[in-house]
């Protein structure tokens, strides 16, 4: 095919061009004014360079919130939750591709279903509930309502339906038990499709918001997002201070997302199912 | 037989975790949303039973309507704007000349990975009225100054750009695996019949686009539906409840007056809006390949 005129390739790379700026100048300006002095925010035209070249603005925001706290709180509930998605998961899809059992279409349905209960409203009775566990106010209560998903379920059980049968039974024939099948043989098959469903529970996890909101109170114990929000509206103009801490909780995960995005864009498309 | 009861043992060995889990953590909490609506309480003295009173008080309230009718400005702003641009971008991004195409899927992609609440921290910086980048640049192209947060016909605009911000990524994503979808040899056979651009992109790739514009559309439905972090933390329903969008009134109720039953009414009655939605989608999503 002919390559269409100079006129129209420039036209759609600098529409592309603007795009990809303006979509992504909200970062930009946070680095910006995390680099900047308290007093260069105000100023008007706004400068778009930084006017400070050290931490300051990052030290200082660590010391007036445990933002180190709260990145070591996330990082170990996103993880746990992680791990123990993976397992559950795993164990669950395995059994609803694989194994013909009475009930299977039933269990299927029933873990499919919570994807109609969006978690706006069950937050209420959940909490109620977590009450009643007495876990309000601990780790637990970020863990173990969320250590299955229907999502991953979901994902890994279309993945190992893809693999063929006939791997397994030359296995069950030499007497291979189910566990040793799903670790031996699915398990090592399917990475890719653990690693995406691993991806999105880290990152679901890593941004939560409203749970953390409403079951946890103390500072000490906070997750990332909810401590920069309330750090945010506590210190309503310190802008430098904002940008700085939001900086450490934004610029981790894009970093992160560089090097995994291949396998996370296109688990999206694959699935069609989001977050 | 002996065999087929030991599937069915180790069957319910491997689901009964992930299934107990669901049971007790999506459906039981779904179901106690149900009973605690009809009761009244505050969580600190007994619950009473009061019957259907906190439904009739809900549809009665203005408040709750209100809450509705602004979710659905904020749905109507969101949706149709980033599909389309979602769309463009995607169409971009499928020109079989275009290079780049990789690192332009990423940077277009950030948004999405981004925490809500991060970003909307950030976004409270940009919308500053006095010297914010937003009315910075407005005032580059002649536009004056707007209040934005502060300004209640502006905060719910503030809100809509925001999401239409998050969602754009999302929405190209999907396009882009639509278009891959489409069969070449239909734009081959355009193309010798003589067809140009325009009618290239109305009678070929739109038609048979339709199914993930419409599983696009109904996703971004649900998901907008359910706004609820940038609300928090930008304008916490304010100025004037001009943003108190159905979620953030469920939370308010809930947790600044302790309203239980009133607060699980307000829930079942959004599971009921959201079943019928996603029952939509389901159906919508099975259709989604018709044309392979």
């Amino acid at each position: 095919m002919k390559k269409p005129p100079a006129v129209v390739r420039w036209i759609v790379y600098i529409t592309l061009v603007i795009a990809a700026i303006a979509i992504n100048l909200p970062f930009f300006w946070m680095v910006i004014t995390a680099f900047k002095n308290e007093s260069d925010v105000f100023s008007m035209p706004p400068k778009f360079y930084p006017t400070i070249f050290d931490f300051r603005n990052f030290v200082k925001s660590f010391q007036v919130v445990p933002i180190a706290r709260y990145l070591l709180n996330t990082t170990i509930v996103a993880l746990s939750v992680t791990f123990l998605q993976l397992v559950f998961n795993t164990l669950a899809a395995y059994g609803l591709a694989r194994i013909n059992f009475k009930g299977r279409t039933f269990v299927f349905l029933a873990i499919i279903g919570t994807l109609m209960v969006p978690p706006e409203v069950t937050l209420v009775p959940l909490y109620i509930l977590v009450r009643k566990m007495d876990m309000v106010n601990t780790f637990k209560a970020l863990i173990i309502p969320f250590m299955s998903s229907a999502f991953g379920v979901f994902l890994l059980r279309q993945f190992f339906m893809t693999i063929p049968r006939e791997l397994e039974d030359a296995a069950r024939i030499d007497g291979c038990g189910r566990m040793r099948i799903l670790w031996n043989i699915i398990i090592p098959l399917s990475k890719p499709a653990l690693w995406t469903a691993a991806l999105y529970t880290f990152l679901a996890h890593w941004n939560s918001y409203m749970w953390p909101l409403v079951v946890i109170s103390s500072d000490q114990k906070q997750l990332i997002q909810v401590g920069i929000s309330k750090f945010a509206s506590m210190w309503e103009t310190e802008w430098t201070l904002q940008m700085a801490a939001s900086t450490v909780a934004v610029v981790p995960i894009i970093v992160f997302f560089f090097f995994v995005q291949k396998q996370f864009i296109e688990g999206i498309s694959i699935s069609g199912m989001k977050e | 037989m002996k065999r087929s009861q030991k599937e069915h043992f180790e069957g319910w060995l491997f689901v009964t975790p992930a299934f107990l889990l669901q049971m007790i953590f999506v459906y039981l909490p779904l179901a106690y949303a149900i009973f605690v609506s009809f009761h009244r309480w505050n969580m600190i003295r007994p619950m009473k039973f009061v019957g259907f009173k906190n439904y009739v008080h809900l549809f009665s309230s203005g408040d709750f309507w209100h809450s509705l009718l602004v979710t659905f400005i904020y749905v109507l702003g969101t949706v149709p704007t980033s599909v389309i641009l979602g769309l463009l971008l995607a169409m971009l991004l499928n020109l079989w000349w275009v290079r780049g195409k990789g690192f332009f899927r990423t940077m277009f992609y950030i948004p999405v990975i981004t925490a809500m609440a991060a970003a909307a921290v950030v976004w409270n910086w940009l919308f500053e009225p006095n010297v914010g980048l937003v009315n910075f640049i407005l005032s580059l192209f002649g536009v004056s100054p707007k209040g934005w947060l502060n300004d209640p016909h502006w905060a719910i605009v503030a809100l809509i750009i925001v999401g239409v911000w998050k969602r754009i990524g999302y929405n190209m994503v999907i396009f882009l695996a639509g278009l891959q979808g489409i069969p070449r040899t239909y734009y081959e056979a355009a193309m010798i019949d003589g067809a140009t651009t325009f009618p290239r992109f109305w009678y070929i790739t739109l038609p048979l686009l339709s199914p993930t514009t419409l599983f696009v559309t109904i996703i971004q439905f649900i998901a907008s539906f359910r706004v609820f972090i940038s609300v928090s933390v930008m304008t916490r329903g304010g100025p004037a409840k001009s943003t108190e969008v159905i979620t953030y009134f469920l939370y308010e109720n809930a947790f600044n007056y302790l309203k239980m039953g009133y607060a699980s009414t307000i829930a079942v009655v959004m599971f009921l809006i959201m079943f019928s939605l996603t029952l939509v989608q389901f159906k919508v999503s099975k259709r989604r390949v018709f044309y392979q």
